[in-house]
């Protein structure tokens, strides 16, 4: 399995993926900051036109780049887009939920799969959408977040702004709802929807609300032709 | 002279401490932090005019530059990029300039010349745009990014850059912007081009690009109506 070193931590964390000769990892679109040179990659949209439609569908990416090490060791230098940490998962038997836009990289080995039904009407709105990685063997999934990463223990019950996801086990039980009483004293409280989490594992979240933060800037621009 | 970097690597500021009257400091236009009142601020364009808009149009860097000159022994100086990130100084010693991406440059010693560099029609398509600018002679040169500074040294193997997050390279590395993977890649790996350097010589590259956080953005632009 390839090395990674995540440094410049925490606001412009890069990931270091060592690979040995023959050895890949894969990567979002976009990711790449640099490479050895004998490193080779390969767009591909991994799980055939299906998959790669569905992922289409689910905001992440239609395509995401293979990357392989030729004739000898070699190393990529990965990176998300925004500010903020990332963290490798070492791959567990029951696997990881991952919100979309916190997936930078995983292990050939690992599946990574959209999850449909009820959470995606929900998102699709915001962009956001759930992953699935699971692995029968040994892997890794680097996630990304925007701001600070945190790791919350659920024990029973726990709340988190979905804009704040990042990833957890998949161990959890899993809602959508509202924040508050009711759909008015939720959107005057400003916290939209939450995830309602139920059981025992990790949750990892992000000390920032990309949805947040764009509002925030995009308002003070001049505006775009519709 | 001495400088101290400070707040690296997030928010990276640099302090410079005058040991002597006359000494200078010359710095990007509204890069200055503070500065001991004493001190003689004079803004001009470098090189004289021409030069100036040729960095201005050509390299990205300001028309005007600040020099600071020390009236007295102790006085200080404070000096920061615009984006959050890092700044590197390097101690030029004559003998190996420095290429930096648009925008890189932050300041430096007088005693360094600026120069924009035809980076060649390839550089067209490449984030760095079509100009770099080269920095020559001796003392200290500031460059900063949006994001880490991650250098890399560069063997007779070469290594490749993404062209948004190349930032500054030590002169007599040869590079080729060049696209990866095939033609499907070139449309859908969302890599973009990319810059294969050859030689021996140092790399820096940024961790982030600002331009992924301007395409981030951009969908909360408010619309504009039509009526």
């Amino acid at each position: 399995m390839p090395q990674i070193e995540i440094g410049y931590r925490p606001a412009h964390s890069l990931a270091r993926v060592m690979l040995q000769p023959n050895e890949q990892i894969l990567a979002e679109s976009g990711a790449m900051v640099g490479m050895s040179t004998n490193v080779h990659m390969e767009t591909q949209s991994r799980g055939g036109v299906m998959g790669g439609l569905k992922r289409m569908f689910g905001g992440e990416s239609f395509f995401r780049n293979t990357f392989t090490a030729q004739g000898g060791p070699g190393e990529v230098l990965l990176a998300q887009a925004l500010c903020g940490d990332m963290m490798t998962l070492e791959m567990t038997p029951q696997g990881y939920f991952i919100q979309n836009s916190a997936y930078v990289a995983s292990t050939p080995d690992v599946q990574v799969e959209t999850q449909s039904g009820g959470f995606k009407g929900f998102f699709s709105g915001a962009g956001v959408f759930i992953l699935k990685a699971t692995s029968q063997q040994p892997g890794q999934v680097v996630v990304g977040a925007f701001g600070g990463l945190q790791e919350l223990q659920c024990d029973g019950h726990l709340v988190i702004d979905t804009g704040h996801l990042v990833a957890w086990d998949a161990t959890l039980e899993y809602s959508v709802d509202k924040s508050g009483a009711g759909w008015i004293a939720s959107w005057l409280s400003g916290e939209g929807l939450v995830c309602r989490f139920t059981g025992q594992g990790r949750i990892w979240i992000q000390s920032r609300n990309p949805g947040e933060y764009g509002q925030a800037v995009g308002s003070m621009l001049p505006p775009r032709k519709g | 002279m001495r400088y101290e970097m400070l707040d690296k690597p997030d928010f990276a500021m640099v302090k410079v401490t005058f040991d002597s009257p006359g000494e200078q400091m010359v710095v990007e236009a509204a890069a200055m932090v503070a500065r001991s009142s004493a001190m003689q601020m004079e803004t001009n364009m470098r090189g004289g005019m021409l030069a100036a808009a040729k960095r201005k149009l050509l390299g990205g860097e300001s028309v005007f530059q600040n020099t600071f000159t020390a009236s007295q022994p102790g006085e200080t100086l404070y000096f920061a990029p615009a984006p959050e990130g890092d700044v590197e100084v390097l101690e030029l010693d004559g003998t190996t300039p420095i290429m930096m991406s648009s925008g890189a440059y932050l300041g430096g010693a007088p005693t360094i010349q600026l120069d924009t560099k035809w980076g060649g029609a390839k550089g067209f398509f490449s984030g760095t745009g079509m100009f770099l600018l080269k920095a020559e002679g001796t003392g200290p040169l500031f460059f900063s990014c949006y994001g880490g500074l991650h250098a890399v040294d560069v063997g007779p193997e070469g290594y490749i850059c993404d062209t948004s997050h190349v930032v500054a390279f030590t002169d007599g590395l040869d590079y080729d912007v060049q696209k990866v993977g095939g033609i499907k890649s070139l449309f859908l790996s969302g890599e973009g081009l990319v810059c294969r350097f050859q030689g021996q010589g140092r790399l820096w590259m940024s961790t982030r690009n600002p331009s992924s956080l301007a395409a981030f953005v951009q969908p909360y632009r408010p619309v504009q109506r039509s009526n």
